[in-house]
């Protein structure tokens, strides 16, 4: 026998209680590790070299409110603008609410040079350019419904007044996210009376040293007038973006800590158990000569054990999960468009390594602790 | 006369229970030479068991000296005193107490996990120490199939695995029929007569005191003359 062999015949003496426990933990942090996931998918655009040159333009006060076309041709007489693109949300319904995926009215003729991380068929892109009322689609969008080049489609406008009827030109891959449609801003326009409401203004800067300064002149261009603008990175704007729908961080962040703070409970009471059934066998321990730091050292390793089973089988569940809605599963569609990806990051999952490990030695440390102070008399008392 | 092992000098042992001091031992002092069997007799709350746990370590004396082969056991810390406890002291308990989900053979063996004593060393000292309590046989039985004599030869041979100074009994037999216990006294006789080993025996039983070499009777705390 050894001391880890041991340890592991003590861990296995009652094992519902461990099957139940190492469940518990595993099932904590297979939450942890999904919602951790949801919420960089939510709060982590893709970092590209490209998506570092881009920043937005938009409304001061929110995303809700418009701003005017005619600050568009200022905006790109700025030092250090290579593109700029309008760029509205259109948010409507094709056929039925449950299709939901991501629509946007863009300046046609620059979508391709402002999102150029994306693969366009330059043929496609020119029918695209030829006809206001044409579309690009992404791929998973068109793959999703079925859809192919030529085929017409109504978007049901609920935040517009305006029913677009486009015709699918071309389709994308990769860079942006392939479950946007994109449609003339033209076309926009005349639906809605030539108003000139644009949702924001996407930029594509010459180079990354200009951002900074660049930013900062668009704001100044505007202060003190009828729409004052905020111009921001596009990390920065898409974390805005997801706080509109609430502090989504802060939600998840709470609920992670409930799961860990459970998570402890759940240990700390398995192990207090454990600890308290084998008193007497501690204080038999104690006799033959094992000393506190040596005690102490059999529960931690016994808690951290099963800290770790259980985080390993959570972890990789959710690692699982996370493989089976890329691979097999259609995550954009279950999601309603919401998440593109769902990649279960090794950042992720070291994350919750450590939360289950650090798990093992909190949840312990208060019987260890009990377990040294008991003297060997009382422990040799707790059966007489 | 040989040098006494243990030296018991002028030990008093008071507990307190809340705001009443009760004292369970009154300035004893004892001598036990090395091969000697002592049995430890006296009625409920006479301070034997108490005296035999200052002597084996898991208690400290109020006041006075406690020294085993020239240690004095209350000055070590309790790291210290649990090494010199693995080292010197093997404990066999009234009821057992065997680790339930460990064999006979790794009962046995868990006091040598502390030694630095390789596998195949360990395995000779306890297959020794298990043919010595007769139980050769019985090596990969669980507590739970073994009989009480059975298990009780097994906490003798975990007791005796180290080879300690002491071998400390408390009330061994008080568990177990007459046939088992006359067993187990036999053989704490025979380890002390034909292996030298030092016993000292807590009992309340004359029968299991007539198996030691000198009986010492304690009374209220006292050692009665």
């Amino acid at each position: 026998m050894t001391i880890p062999g041991f340890i592991l015949r003590n861990a296995l003496r009652n094992k519902r209680r461990l099957l139940l426990t190492v469940l518990s933990v595993a099932v904590s942090l297979f939450l942890f590790t999904v919602l951790q996931t949801a919420l960089r998918e939510l709060t982590q655009p893709a970092t590209t070299e490209e998506a570092a040159l881009r920043i937005v333009v938009r409304h001061k006060v929110s995303l809700g409110n418009v701003l005017p076309v005619k600050y568009q041709t200022r905006i790109e007489r700025q030092p250090g603008v290579a593109h700029c693109m309008k760029l509205t949300w259109f948010g409507g319904i094709y056929k039925d609410r449950k299709n939901f995926f991501p629509q946007f009215a863009v300046d046609a003729d620059q979508l391709a040079y402002v999102f150029a991380e994306a693969e366009f068929d330059q043929k496609q892109v020119a029918d695209f350019l030829k006809e206001k009322t044409a579309c690009l689609v992404g791929k998973k969008t068109m793959d999703r419904f079925g859809w192919k080049i030529g085929d017409k489609i109504t978007l049901i406008g609920t935040l517009w007044p305006c029913d677009p009827e486009v015709t699918i030109r071309g389709t994308y891959r990769g860079g942006i996210d392939e479950t946007n449609l994109f449609f003339h801003h033209d076309y926009f326009d005349e639906l809605m009376n030539r108003k000139g409401l644009v949702g924001t203004f996407w930029i594509k800067a010459a180079n990354a040293e200009v951002i900074p300064e660049l930013m900062k002149n668009i704001d100044a261009m505007f202060a003190n007038s009828d729409a004052e603008t905020k111009t921001e990175t596009e990390r920065a704007f898409v974390l805005n973006f997801v706080s509109m729908i609430g502090n989504v961080k802060m939600l998840v962040g709470f609920i992670c800590a409930a799961i860990i703070f459970a998570m402890v409970l759940v240990s700390a009471s398995t192990m207090s158990m454990a600890v308290r059934e084998r008193m007497r066998e501690i204080a038999i321990l104690k006799a033959v000569g094992f000393n506190g730091r040596q005690i102490f050292g059999l529960i931690l390793a016994e808690s951290f054990g099963l800290g770790a089973a259980g985080g390993a089988l959570g972890i990789f569940g959710g690692w699982l999960m996370g493989w089976y809605l890329m691979n097999v599963g259609n995550v954009a569609g279950i999601t309603n468009g919401m998440f593109i990806k769902f990649e279960v990051t090794p950042h992720i999952m070291a994350g919750g390594a450590l939360i289950a490990l650090a798990l093992g030695v909190v949840g312990c440390l208060l019987p260890a602790i009990t377990a040294i102070r008991s003297s060997v008399l009382d422990g040799l008392k707790e059966l007489d | 006369m040989p040098e006494p092992i243990v030296q018991i000098r002028d030990l008093t042992k008071v507990y307190q229970q809340g705001e009443i001091e009760v004292l369970a031992l009154d300035r004893i002092s004892l001598d036990i030479v090395a091969s000697e069997f002592v049995a430890l007799m006296g009625p409920s709350g006479s301070g034997k068991s108490t005296l035999l746990h200052i002597i084996a370590g898991i208690d400290r004396p109020t006041t006075g000296q406690c020294v085993v082969r020239n240690t004095d056991v209350a000055s070590l810390n309790e790291t210290d005193l649990a090494e010199w406890r693995n080292q010197h002291v093997g404990f066999v308990f009234q009821t057992f107490n065997l680790i339930p989900v460990l064999t006979a053979f790794e009962n046995v063996e868990l006091p040598l996990l502390l030694t630095s004593l390789s596998s195949h060393e360990r395995r000779q000292h306890v297959e020794a120490a298990l043919e010595l309590v007769g139980l050769a046989d019985r090596m990969r039985h669980l507590p739970r199939q073994l009989s009480g004599g059975q298990e009780q030869r097994v906490a003798i041979a975990r007791a005796l695995v180290t080879d300690p100074t002491l071998l400390v009994a408390d009330e061994p037999t008080g568990n177990l029929d007459a046939h088992a216990a006359a067993d187990v006294l036999s053989l704490l006789q025979q380890l002390n007569r034909q292996a030298g080993k030092t016993v000292i025996m807590v009992t309340h039983d004359p029968k299991a005191a007539a198996y030691a070499g000198r009986t010492v009777h304690l009374e209220k705390g006292e050692l009665l003359k």
